[in-house]
């Protein structure tokens, strides 16, 4: 079955996006799975990392997906050549663009119809909203094409955000050792639980845990995390890898870096060291079935 | 020397993490809306009614030659406004049912089931459950759903968890006053100070609770650190400052000046009757079975319930099950006799 991760927590800078990254690069070029990735945040910095994207005339500061590359305006008549994973709301095609990895495929989005999907609020279409992606990612088309789906949310608990928790398998809650940062791990918790309460026993939502990002050699982070580390049932949830404050974290990032990505540096690197051990944890946890997990009850 | 600086999470802040955590483990799947066709429904017998409309009177119609055809005919018509309703807009609350066979047992929502089916719909949004609930589980399972929702007041949650102790108290067997802010705990997957606050609360004198129930005082945690103070001017003083908007903290303060050190808030706390208004008398427990018998036959000879005897005499005083229940009915025919 094609598992599905979803990267969440509400407040913005945790590293939801830098996490997505890693973890769609990690399934691609080091497990060779085919995998497809989602870009649920009207920011679009997922997207940007993959294809073109080109600023929208009609709405200032938004994004659009470039042109698809397999667009042919003398054929396409009923296509304007764009795809992006908002169109499921909207009832139009999905046409997943490729990329420069192999096995790795992408849903853009695009700003100004995501923003539209979010700020609804009437209540019968809101429930549309929220089981939009999951029905869509429920299409056998979907799942017989990709092992792996791995979805970037934007720092909300909106429609959007709902919409991936309720489509995911697994859930990754990225998170620095932080007052606001904490916070936000309450919030997903709260997403968690009551999606928790909407599935049936054999269809959980699996909470793989909260990742700690940009931790650095200080007492504010060291003690937080023990803070966690110690809450009942709490600590079962926290991830034992931990993602250091590197710059080259970032530096990946940036449109002609060399190497491309993390995982091209070589395998003694530090900074790929603790990636790989984190995004290999996560895949492990993803790919055995939940049942040997124990909870201190 | 500088005190050596130690970051904490604060207690608030652990204590919501810790809830969410035990809460979705402990009712996972719980509130799972499925829709079931309404064919697959069936009422369940041993369940009280207050209808006498039959799922059948509605596929087939109602029988003229039916010595209750009036009567069922004028349920029929109190449902036309719902059943309406639900054509335009469907069920707005599940309907909870537990699995019995191949078919499906109606716990709650007899009336939006039989307008569902008036209005000619073919299924129904329902929440399953995997086997009969207790009057306990049925009662968890409205506290979870209603502490989802933000907008019930305390007033109405301690409503709510006074109905649950109690199905706890009597399921169990375990008198009121013996349950602890850990079973409660445990029941309601909350965290240990959060049940004790309620508990605090529960017990509650009537002043606070009135001020609870007019929603003046809308704060658990400040609630049940009032609820806690021993001496009356104290907490009058506290009171006062609550309800010109004084802080958690601040309310903590008044409290110390008065150094009530040894904070109750602390303890374990035991649902103790002090101040509380007892809103219902426990007949206690016994293992003797010759004392049971004694009891209930004693009773049987009082006028009011002697046509219940017959009843009482295929009772098997070998088990203490049986005995109970028929104890239950009996109360409970007691309490329509004298309602
Ligand atoms: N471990 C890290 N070390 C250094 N910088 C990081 C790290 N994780 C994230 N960042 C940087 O922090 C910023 C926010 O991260 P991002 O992944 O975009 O967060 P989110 O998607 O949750 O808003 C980005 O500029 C990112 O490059
Ligand atoms: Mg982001």
């Amino acid at each position: 079955m094609t598992k599905i991760i979803v990267n969440a927590t509400h407040k913005g800078g945790e590293g939801k996006t830098t996490n997505s990254i890693m973890l769609a690069e990690y399934c691609a070029l080091i497990k060779g799975l085919k995998t497809l990735i989602i870009d649920m945040d009207p920011q679009a910095n997922f997207s940007g990392r993959y294809i073109q994207m080109e600023y929208d005339p009609a709405y200032r500061g938004g994004k659009i997906p470039a042109i698809h590359p397999d667009f042919d305006p003398t054929t396409d008549h009923e296509w304007d050549g764009r795809s992006s994973i908002a169109n499921i709301f909207y009832g139009e095609e999905v046409i997943p663009y490729p990329t420069a990895i192999s096995n790795l495929e992408l849903l853009p989005a695009h700003s100004h119809k995501l923003q539209e999907a979010e700020a609804v609020t009437k209540n019968d279409v809101l429930e549309k909203v929220h089981l939009q992606l999951k029905r869509f990612l429920e299409l056998s088309d979907v799942r017989s094409s990709y092992d792996v789906i791995i979805i970037d949310t934007p720092p909300s608990k909106g429609p959007l955000t709902i919409a991936a928790i309720k489509a995911a398998t697994h859930i990754v809650i990225p998170a620095q050792m932080e007052q606001f940062s904490i916070e936000g791990i309450y919030g997903m918790l709260q997403l968690w639980k009551q999606e928790s309460y909407y599935r049936t026993k054999d269809n959980q939502i699996e909470l793989i845990g909260i990742l700690p990002n940009q931790v650095r050699d200080i007492k504010l982070h060291k003690h937080f995390l023990e803070g966690l580390k110690m809450m009942k049932g709490v600590s079962d949830y926290v991830m034992p890898r931990v993602i250091k404050k590197r710059a080259i974290y970032t530096e990946i990032l940036v449109e002609d870096a060399n190497p491309k990505s993390i995982f091209d540096l070589p395998k003694t690197n530090i900074a790929r060291q603790e990636y790989e051990a984190a995004c290999q944890y996560i895949m492990e946890r993803v790919f055995t079935y939940g049942k040997e997990k124990s909870f201190s009850n | 020397m500088a005190k050596k600086k130690v970051f904490q999470i604060s207690n608030a802040l652990t204590e919501g993490l810790e809830e969410t955590v035990t809460a979705a483990h402990n009712y996972n799947g719980e509130l799972r809306v499925e829709i079931i066709p309404l064919k697959k429904i069936e009422l369940d017998p041993e369940n009280p009614r207050d209808l006498i409309l039959t799922f059948e009177d509605l596929y087939n119609g109602i029988d003229k030659g039916d010595k209750n055809y009036l009567r069922k005919l004028s349920e029929k018509n109190s449902l036309l406004s719902l059943s309406n309703s639900i054509k335009d807009q469907g069920i707005i609350n599940p309907i909870l049912v537990y699995k019995h066979g191949n078919k499906y047992r109606l716990v709650a929502g007899e009336r939006r089931t039989l307008a569902s089916i008036l209005s000619d719909k073919s299924d129904i949004q329902a929440k399953i459950l995997d086997s009969k609930p207790t009057e306990l589980k049925i009662s968890l399972l409205q506290w979870v759903e209603n502490v989802e929702r933000k907008d019930l007041s305390l007033w109405e949650r301690l409503k709510n968890l006074e109905k649950i102790i109690y199905s706890y108290s009597t399921g169990q067997n375990i008198p009121l006053d013996e349950i602890t802010a850990t079973n409660l705990s445990h029941l309601l997957g909350c965290s240990l100070p959060h049940a004790m606050n309620y508990i605090a609360v529960l017990t509650a004198d009537n002043k606070l609770k009135t001020l609870i129930q007019h929603n003046q005082l809308k704060n658990l945690e400040k609630a049940a650190l009032l609820a806690t103070i021993q001496s009356q001017s104290t907490k009058d003083t506290a009171i006062e400052a609550c309800l010109a908007g004084a802080t958690l903290k601040k309310l903590k303060g008044i409290l110390n000046q008065e150094k009530q050190s040894k904070s109750i808030l602390k303890q374990p706390i035991i649902l103790k009757g002090r101040g509380r208004q007892a809103t219902f008398v426990n007949l206690g427990t016994t293992k003797k079975v010759q004392v049971a018998k004694l009891i209930i036959d004693s009773i049987l000879d009082n006028a009011k319930v002697t046509h219940l005897k017959p009843h009482f005499s295929e009772l098997n005083w070998s088990d203490y099950k049986s005995i109970n229940h028929a104890f239950k009915q009996l109360l409970e025919t007691l309490e329509q006799i004298e309602a």
